[in-house]
């Protein structure tokens, strides 16, 4: 008997904001931005870093404000 | 009064030692209308993650300060005009 399509489990990752214990993302810590950038520039999914729906919107604030003050990249044009 | 967070990118070709006086004349503006300064931090030269101006480094100071939104209003219109001043923002932390 053929195999059952495998079902993918989700795997629930652990929440890195709240792991360091940050509750305001500052827009001047590129350090800690830099983490939910692609290599490319562009701002992780959700799906990808694993914070709640609030934070993501707080870090992508936070990455749209270092950008305007060339904190950090729009793209990145490695290639 | 309101607690605001103020980011200037100030021109490279502007020597370091000339940055804080010439940032401090501005900040009268806050200073004669009854707001205080909290904080005055110049983070240096640093590069810019990409050109602003043809230039590709840029000296930040992030400036602290409590203030009336139109004393700052004006202060972010003065530094505007001026030309080695290439990029403000004006923030309120507790908005965020």
């Amino acid at each position: 008997m053929a195999k059952a399509p495998p079902i993918r489990k989700p795997k629930k990752k652990a929440n890195p904001l709240d792991k360091e214990g940050i509750t305001y993302v500052d827009y001047k810590d590129t350090a800690l931005l830099r983490k939910f950038i692609s290599d490319r520039g562009k701002i992780r999914a959700r799906r990808v870093t694993g914070v709640s729906a609030q934070q993501q919107r707080q870090i992508a604030r936070a990455i749209k404000n270092a950008r305007e003050m060339a904190l950090l990249p729009y793209t990145a044009t490695t290639r | 009064m309101r607690h605001y967070e103020v980011m200037v990118i100030v021109d490279p070709d502007l020597e370091e030692q000339k940055v804080t006086p010439t940032l401090d004349t501005y900040l009268n503006v806050i200073r004669t209308s009854g707001g205080t300064i909290e904080k005055l931090d110049i983070w240096g030269r640093r590069r810019l993650a990409f050109e602003i101006n043809k230039k590709s480094e840029g000296t930040y100071a992030v400036i602290d300060l409590h203030a009336t939104p139109e004393a700052v209003a004006e202060l972010n219109r003065q530094m505007r005009l001026n030309e080695s001043i290439m990029r403000t923002k004006v923030l309120r932390p507790e908005m965020h």
